[in-house]
């Protein structure tokens, strides 16, 4: 008998000599027996219409097939645009810098996110990034302002004229066209200008006047004299004085016959214009008039 | 060229092997739910691929989906099948003894069934309920006409086994 025999003699797959051999044998009656009852089996009833509709209900219809689907597309088109956009603008928005500016005539005070303090001194402007300071500690400065630095990382200050770069400690920026002057009042700044590093121990100044770096003597006192409503300067060209004057009182200064690159020594009061005009005329031998906002500093009595 | 996305061809291959998908899966289970849910489960994902599916690898594609659905998932539970009684109109002078007998060998041979494992039950209800060919369920079940036909004879050999008490 060949092999799986019972498989062949089901499937009519036997030849008449094997068919007849195995219908003699004493087992065949079982087995066809088996084949007949077998064959009377029936599985559970399965109504196949029943199940396409419910396919078709269930599934199918709120399925998002062929004809449909478009529709949807298009949303999910715009969707994704609106999407990638609001996300974008979010992102943007976030690397946006804190900024903090100041007019002329005016002060503000700024606590950054590690309580370090920054004091603005007049028109001036500083950014940050307020995401990200725990990582980089930076600002951007432009103008001149006075830090009172928390102990910490890193903290530097860029300016268009170099970087100042402290660990935790109280100095002053002021960065203005032509003029950088960095003090240290507390600690040690090092100060990065033209690629030379330069380190700032407490009780000293950093001075470049157009590009020219001036030795300075030192500073008095432990805050900068404009924090107490005082701008003082010592053998600073005058024409530096006057920008002073003028952000600090926001007022246009103008000269007739006077070298503005004559030295001034001394110091005006923040406060009182009149007081101020006449603590720079008098050791500048000058004279001033006023009028309105506009202040004309002339020499001699050359004044018509 | 026809295409399964297109609902009638979709209908005619439902209608054509939802039935034998049903039984497929509760010849292997015993549960009619579960065999319900295969169809279901197997034409949906139809459906879903209709645009890759040929009608002619339609039929192979829902078995192979229906047979992976409770692979190893579901324990099998007792096949119960329901036993034709054709005869019973045309031999109405039937012995108390003889009915009895049918009924006694009908048991026997559920529990025979019940008995055999997954893939011999399968392969020999296929083929005696279904009608399918040797070929046909060597395709369902991605083995060879050799591995059916071994399936089968073993089958009918415990089967028998089993009812005569051997």
């Amino acid at each position: 008998m060949q092999e799986n025999y019972l498989a062949k003699w089901l499937s009519g797959e036997l030849s008449g000599e094997e068919l007849r051999e195995f219908e003699n044998s004493e087992e065949f009656a079982s087995y066809q027996k088996l084949k007949d009852v077998s064959s009377k089996l029936m599985a559970p009833d399965f109504d196949s219409e029943k199940a396409l509709m419910r396919l078709k209900d269930e599934h199918i219809a709120n399925a998002p097939k062929v004809i449909s689907l478009n529709p949807f597309k298009k949303f999910l088109r715009v969707a994704a645009v609106i999407a990638v956009l609001l996300t974008g603008s979010y992102f943007y928005i976030n690397t946006l810098n804190e900024k903090v500016s100041t007019e002329f005539a005016e002060r503000s005070e700024v606590v950054l996110p590690d309580d370090s303090e920054i004091f603005l001194n007049a028109d001036s402007q500083i950014s940050y990034s307020e995401k990200k300071w725990d990582k980089n500690r930076n600002i951007d400065l432009k103008g001149e302002a006075f830090f009172k630095v928390a102990k910490g990382k890193k903290f530097t200050v860029s300016t268009d004229h170099g970087t100042v770069a402290v660990l935790g400690t109280q100095f002053n920026v002021e960065n203005r066209e032509g003029f950088f002057e960095v003090t240290c009042y507390e600690g040690l700044v090092s100060v990065t200008h033209k690629n030379e590093e330069i380190k700032l121990p407490a009780g000293n100044s950093f001075l470049v006047i157009n590009g020219k770096l001036i030795s300075t003597g030192t500073p008095s006192g432990t805050l900068p004299s404009w924090m107490n409503n005082e701008s003082s300067f010592e053998s600073i060209p005058l024409k530096y004085v006057f920008a002073e004057l003028e952000r600090q009182f926001n007022v246009k200064v103008s000269t007739e016959n006077i070298d503005t690159n004559l030295l001034f020594t001394g110091s005006f009061n923040n406060t009182d214009l009149n007081m101020a005009l006449k603590s720079i005329s008098t050791p500048s031998k000058t004279h001033f008039t006023i009028d309105g906002d506009n202040v004309l500093f002339y020499a001699g009595n050359t004044q018509q | 060229m026809s295409n399964v996305c297109e609902d009638h061809v979709f209908s005619k291959v439902f209608k054509t092997h939802s039935k034998t998908v049903f039984n497929y899966i509760f010849y292997k289970f015993g549960n009619e739910e579960k065999a319900h849910d295969a169809v279901q489960e197997a034409f949906v994902k139809l459906w879903q691929n209709c645009a890759k599916v040929s009608p002619e690898k339609a039929k192979s594609y829902v078995y192979t989906v229906a047979n992976n659905l409770y692979l190893n998932v579901i324990k099998a539970e007792k096949v119960r099948l329901k036993h034709a009684d054709r005869h019973v109109k045309d031999r109405t002078n039937e012995s108390p003894e003889f009915l009895m007998e049918e009924k006694e060998y009908k048991d026997k041979l559920d529990n025979a069934l019940n008995a055999l494992p997954e893939n011999q039950r399968t392969t020999f209800l296929l083929n005696r309920i279904d009608g399918k060919k040797y070929a046909e369920i060597a395709e369902m079940e991605g083995v060879s006409v050799k591995a059916i036909e071994k399936r089968m004879h073993l089958a009918l050999k415990s089967l028998r086994e089993h009812i005569d008490g051997i």
